[in-house]
This record gives structure tokens, sequence and C-alpha cells, in this order.
């Protein structure tokens, strides 16, 4: 077994690795929000323009490329598919030093990343992992994820894709919805119907190629007018039964197992970069609306200011706990129902505060942006688990009450 | 230089872990509900014996520094206390000789009277607390203090009256604030003295009495320097502020296990009450402050351990949301409990009021949301800002 280099020895090359190919941004990595300054939107989803998003992709690939060949790719991960085998902390390390560079970041590839890369570490075959996990770290392949559908959302157990066997292919048809990023994947992760029955017990998983024949993939508006996501098509798609994940019957185990790493990463997101979050960004507005001497604003300011921080602390805490090697368990999805509950509290706060500019576009500054808060906030409640789905899972794992019947 | 700030004090240490083990083993021993119940009928409203046992295993001794014949410990470790000390509903004088008069004398800077006073307190000999408040809604400004102080030759000669001072009724060291030509100023008085009169009030919080004491020419022991109490005090109550939100999350994190055990255990219509959504979903709701109430208290107590520029924000944070975040898991607790929990005889209510009371104690939510915009500055211009 091999000694880690020393934390400030890592910093040090990857410091040159970046420099040598990224320019330094102007300042540090959190440079203060200035008002009037640039554009004034208020990112709540991702949600590129079509045109803007297919030109980043090979800069994206290319950023992946060279972290790869540069052994930046996969940090933490197991060197025998291609990672570093360093603990999380460097990786960690890492993320807070590349954002000093304007480099392409990873924003994009947070399902790949974050939610199917794990979940094929954990339930693939080797060969699997041999065959994905580089392709993924190295942004060869994009993966998105197919579970939802029209009758089976919050019930997802109640999957009808079906997946039928003929020799060692399988046929698929059925139709997913709410996909991030179908539009720019490779792969998808597809959980589908392999027997009628028992319940959690009919559904295998299977990574199912996105250009194949009979895959259609269409954007889906969402109601703040931008698309996110996407309904996806699949007429009889074949895939091998190499591509199975997991063993037949075992879909539900593979899902929850994404579940929980999407939990994760949109609890993550709570002050992630988008800046929504930003008590500078705040303030300003206040100072710019003339409210900041009024203690009524004041008192609600300081209210909404408690619960952003205390979500924020409590995301450290978590992360430190990760570092320390203490894996966080179920009680992770908290974090995500207090980031849906505080894009809430945001847009109310906000919306108290812009008055009549949240309701018509007056064309100044830094106003009218804020609504994507108001029509983003019944999103978050609902992806990734609607809220009552989550206290449901956590009722019975965390605190072990009886399952409703 | 390290891109990334590790707050390793935010994970749990093998240590920790022992001190936790070691203090809830403690309170179990002492302090049951039972014995609590008891001894807060009592005259001073706890029990001596327990107050000795923590003196031996050093509880009393955890913030004093060793050049006092103390521990030396730290906020997060004092957090950790705190936290068993609020699930225990502990009555005892803990809060008041340790959060208050402990931070009360390290904030003075006062070497003399540190060495002369800390080592006592230490000890578990010398049980004190902190008599700041007057009036209501005076507890924050020092600039309403009343009480004033005039020099005898050495001594100083107190006259004034204090109110809502926690185990004022047993203390054996006051330590007050009063004014003097030369401003706000920290005195230490002996209780024994003719000249103080202390009054046990009849205090919502049946676990930690509140008491009135009235100073009539006492003989006061200045503390620091003549005048220079304001900082002192806004350090001290900073620093109370951190170790009663462990405290409340602690005692929250007991009236959540109330209810979940209940839920599991108690039918009605046929099954138990815990597999209806409506008091799982709550549950749950209790659950998520319970666990943010300890990330809160904790990352405070980290920030203060480690002088970070984050602590006076972290701080009134970590106030607002442990109190009303106790408060309401208590609420909740009875109403789970349903008519059981509206009795005399269960817990639910010592919880409820310990709640209310601990929410007000050093300033409630308003008081701490509006503190927190003043510290971000939000008041002031984007060029001085």
């Amino acid at each position: 077994m091999t000694e880690d280099p020393p934390l400030e020895e890592f910093l040090a090359a990857a410091e040159v690795f970046l420099a040598s190919r990224y320019p330094r941004r102007e300042s540090e990595d959190r440079r203060p929000f200035q008002w009037g300054e640039g554009s004034d939107e208020v990112r709540v989803f991702q949600e590129p323009d079509p045109d803007e998003e297919a030109e980043a992709m090979p800069r994206i690939r290319a950023w992946r490329a060279a972290l790869w060949d540069a052994g930046f790719a996969w940090i933490s991960g197991p060197p025998e598919y291609g990672g570093r085998g360093l603990p999380r902390s460097y990786e960690a390390a890492f993320t807070s030093l590349s954002r000093k560079f304007d480099a392409p970041g990873d924003a994009a590839l947070t399902v790949s990343l974050g939610m199917i890369a794990p979940t094929i570490l954990r339930h693939a075959d080797e060969r699997q992992k041999h065959e994905y996990l580089p392709a993924l770290f190295r942004a060869d392949l994009i993966a998105c994820q197919l579970f939802s559908e029209p009758d089976a959302g919050s019930d997802l157990a109640s999957i009808r894709a079906k997946a039928v066997r003929d020799g060692d292919r399988w046929r698929i048809t059925g139709q997913k919805v709410w996909t991030s990023g179908a539009h720019l994947a490779d792969v998808g992760e597809i959980i589908c119907q392999t027997a009628p029955g028992p319940r959690h017990h009919n559904l295998t998983a299977f990574m199912v190629d996105m250009h194949a024949p009979g895959v259609t993939i269409r954007p889906l508006r969402q109601m703040t007018g931008g698309a996110s996501f996407n309904e996806v098509f699949l007429d009889g798609v074949e895939v091998g039964d190499s591509a199975r994940l997991g063993a037949e019957g075992e879909g539900w185990r593979v899902a929850l197992t994404t579940l929980s790493y999407e939990r994760n990463a949109m609890g993550h997101s709570a002050f992630g970069g988008a800046g929504i979050l930003s008590t500078d960004r705040l303030m300003q507005l206040i100072r710019h609306a003339g409210l900041a001497g009024d203690p009524l604003v004041k008192r609600r300011f300081g209210e909404l200011v408690t619960e952003l921080r205390v979500a924020r602390y409590a995301q450290e805490v978590t992360a430190e706990r990760m570092r320390a090697g203490q894996s966080p368990g179920p009680e992770i999805a908290l974090n995500k129902l207090a980031l849906s509950a505080n894009m809430a509290r945001l847009g109310e706060f906000v919306v108290s505060v812009l008055g009549s500019r949240a309701i018509a576009d007056t064309g100044q500054w830094g106003t009218y942006a804020w609504t994507s808060v108001v029509l983003g906030a019944p999103g978050y409640r609902l992806g990734g688990g609607s809220d009552e789905i989550l206290k449901n899972m956590i009722a019975e794992r965390v605190l072990g009450l009886p399952r409703a019947t | 230089m390290s891109a990334v700030r590790a707050r390793p004090d935010l994970a749990i240490s093998g240590e920790h872990e022992e001190l936790r083990d070691m203090v809830r083993k403690l309170m179990t021993d002492t302090s049951s509900p039972a014995r609590v119940r008891e001894v807060m009928e009592t005259k001073d409203g706890f029990d001596r014996a327990t107050w000795s046992t923590m003196a031996e295993v050093g509880l009393l001794a955890l913030l004093v520094p060793e050049r006092y014949k103390g521990l030396g410990q730290g906020p997060v470790e004092a957090g950790i206390v705190f936290e068993e000390m609020g699930r225990a509903l502990y009555p005892g004088p803990y809060f008041a000789s340790v959060a208050l008069a402990t931070n009360a004398l390290l904030c003075s800077g006062d070497e003399t009277a540190c060495s002369d006073l800390l080592p006592g307190i230490a000890a578990g000999s010398t049980i004190a607390t902190l008599a700041m408040v007057e009036a209501v809604k005076d507890w924050d400004s020092p600039n309403t203090v009343r009480a004033v102080a005039r020099r005898n030759g050495a001594a100083w000669i107190l006259e004034g009256a204090k109110s809502f001072v926690p185990h004022g009724h047993a203390a054996d060291l006051l330590l007050v604030t009063a004014r003097t030509h030369a401003g706000l100023s920290l005195f230490a008085v002996d209780p024994a003295d003719p000249g103080v009169e202390t009054r046990a009030l009849t205090s919502l919080d049946l676990t930690r009495r509140l008491a009135a004491v009235v100073f009539a020419g006492a003989r006061a022991r200045l503390v620091g320097a003549d005048g220079g109490a304001d900082p002192v005090v806004a350090s001290t109550v900073e620093r109370a502020l951190i170790a009663l939100a462990a405290e409340q999350a602690g005692g929250a994190a007991r009236c959540l296990e109330m209810s979940v055990d209940y839920a599991k255990q108690r039918e009605q219509f046929g099954r138990p009450i815990g597999s209806f959504q409506a008091i799982a979903h709550r549950c749950v709701e209790m659950l998520q402050r319970v666990e943010f109430a300890r990330a809160a208290s904790r990352y405070a107590a980290s920030c203060q351990a480690t002088g970070d520029d984050e602590l006076p924000v972290a701080a009134r944070v970590a106030a607002a949301y442990c109190g009303r975040a106790y408060r309401w898991v208590a609420t909740e607790n009875i109403q789970v409990h349903g008519g059981l929990g509206f009795t005399w005889e269960h817990d639910a209510q010592l919880h409820y009021r310990r709640s209310w009371a601990s929410e007000t104690l050093l300033g409630n939510a308003e008081e701490h949301y509006m503190a927190i915009a003043d510290r971000l500055g939000l008041g002031r211009t984007k060029e001085t800002a």
C-alpha cells in the first residue's frame, strides 16, 4: 500500500495543472455581487439556452478528458476503475481550488457523476464497471436517469415501462418523464418492469443507449417557462443482457441507490454556486428597494438568514463527518427538505420586498428576475422525491416508525 | 494554505463520544425524570450530592483554564455537556455557574479575580451566577442598567436591583453589572453580605429557578476595568447563548425520543398512531429541527473555538433557531401524547416550560433576528458595508 501524497503537494500539482489550461478568475472564487452589473438572472433550475448548451458541451468534455489524463477526474475513486484512490477531503480541496479558475466545471454532469456513477460502482459487475466508470468520468459518455413515468411518480415502484427478454437481448417499450439532460446523454439508467410481480421485486435496471433506434426525446416545458427536463419515449429499444445493471428483479434496490445520491446532490445545492441564496445579494436588493431601515423587513430578513444559515451549517456538519469517514444515513434527506422549504421562504421574502415589481417587469435591473424563485419553488418540493415521500422514508428508516398501512 | 478550510470539530471524535457517554450516564444515575421531579420541589430545587459528583468528575472545571485549576476545555466540549444537561432537564446551577459566571470571569480578563474565584467554581464549592438583567427588555442593553456602584476606599458599594437571575437563590457568588462614573462595570458580590437580599421567584421553568436580588449598600469587588464591562457583557452573552443553544438542542432531542417511542407503542383505531402520516410526518419535522438545532449549536461552538469571523452571526443564528426549535418540538411532543401529555405527571410539561423560559432568558428570536441583520450590516450603506 502506497502512502497518500501530502495534501499540500497534491494541491500544488493541481494548481500547476489548472493554471496551465485555464485563466485564473479575476478575484477570489466568491466575487462579491455587484448591483446592476451583468446579468440579473436568478437561476433556480438549469435552463440553458439549447444553442449555448450545445456549444458548451465540447468544452465540458475536453475539460473532463484533461482532468482524466492528469489524474484529477476521479480523485476519490478506486484505482482499479481509473480513480486516484485518495481521501474525499482531497476531492473537496480540488473542487474548491478549481473554482478559482475559469474552467467549465461539472454542473452539467451532476446526474452523470453524482448519481449514475456511484450507482454503477455499487451495483454493476466488473466488466460494466470497467466499461462505464472511466467513460463517465472522462465524459466520453454522459448519463441520464430514466425513472419517473406519467403513472409512476411518488409511487415509483408501479413503473410500467416493460423490458421483454428475447434470448440474450431485451426489448424495452415505455414512456419516461422528468428526465434531466436526456437530450445531452449518451446512456441512460432505466428501470423497467420485467415481471408482473411481486411489487418491488419485478423491476430490473439497464443501461440503455440514448442514441439507439426507438428512443425519442422531447423537451418538457415546466411552469417556469423553461425546459430543464425531457420526456423520453422508448419503442422496442434493444439492449443486450450485458447492459443489465444488477440481477433481474433487483431494479428497485438499484433505483434506491441512485435516489439517495440524488437527494444528497440536491441538498448540497442549497448553498451551491448559483448564488441565489447569497446574503449579500439579498441585502443589496433590500437597500435598493429603500427598505434597509424598515424594522419589519429587517426582522424578516433576520429570520430568513437564520433558516438559510442553519441549512448551510447542517450541510457543513454532514460534509465534515463524511470527510472524517462517518457515512451519513438516510437523514441526509433532511437537507433536501430544508432546501425546498428555504426556496419557498426566499420567494416570499423577496416578493415582500419587491412589491408590485414582482408581478410585472418594470425593466428595473435585479427585480422581476426574482420571480424565477417564486415559479421554481414548487418544483423543489417535488423533485428528488416529494416532501411527503421523503417524510415517509425518514419516518420509517430513521425514526423506525411503523409503515403506513 | 489549503483551499478548503477543514473544521474537524464539526465531526464527532472518539473523545467527544466518551465525554457524551460519561455525562449521559451521570445524568441517568443522578437526575432521572423521577429524581428531577423530587428535587424540583425542594427549597434549593436541586441536589447538592449530584453537584459534588459533577465537581468530582470535573464537569464544573470544564471551561476553567488549567492555570486556575481547571480542565481548559472549549465551547465544543461544553456544548456536548450542555446537550446532555438539556436532555435530562438537569435542575442544578450548571448553566449559571459555567455558562454565565465562568464565562463572565474569563471575558473580564481580570487575572486576579480569575485566580481568586475560578478555582472555587471549578471545585464546586462556589456556586456562581450572573445578575445582569433589571427590568423587562433591558437584558441586552447595558445602557439601561440602573444599578450603581461607588468607590469606598479599596472596596465598592452597590445599590440597585436585579432580576431573572438564574439560580440566584442558591448562589455563593454573584457577578453583577452596575454603572460607575466610568461606565458599565462588573462586580463580584457575596450574597451573604448584609446589603444583599435574594428572593426566589415563582418561575415558569420548574427546573431552572430565577431570583430577584436587591443590593442596598452591598460590598462589592470590581472585576475587570472600571467602566470596561460593555464588551465583557457582550461576549459573555454570546458564549452563554451558544451554551444555551446546545442545551435547547438536547432538550428537543429528548422530546423527539419521547414522541417517537410513544407513537410506536400507543394504539388507536387498532394500530400504532405512528403509522398515521399525520403523526409520522410531524415526527419527521421534529427530527429536522432537532438535527438542525444540533448542527447550529455545534457550528456556533466551533466558530467560538476557532475565533471564526462568522461567530457573531452564528451565535445569534444558533440562539434564534435552537430556541424556536426546542419550543416547537416541546409543544408538538404534548400533541403527539394526546391527553396524557397535558397531565402534570407527564414530563412533556417540564420540557414545555423549560423551552419557553430558555427562549426568553437571554433574548428571544425576534431580538436575535434584528441582531443578525445588524451584524450582517443590513442598515449600512453599500459604501460603508
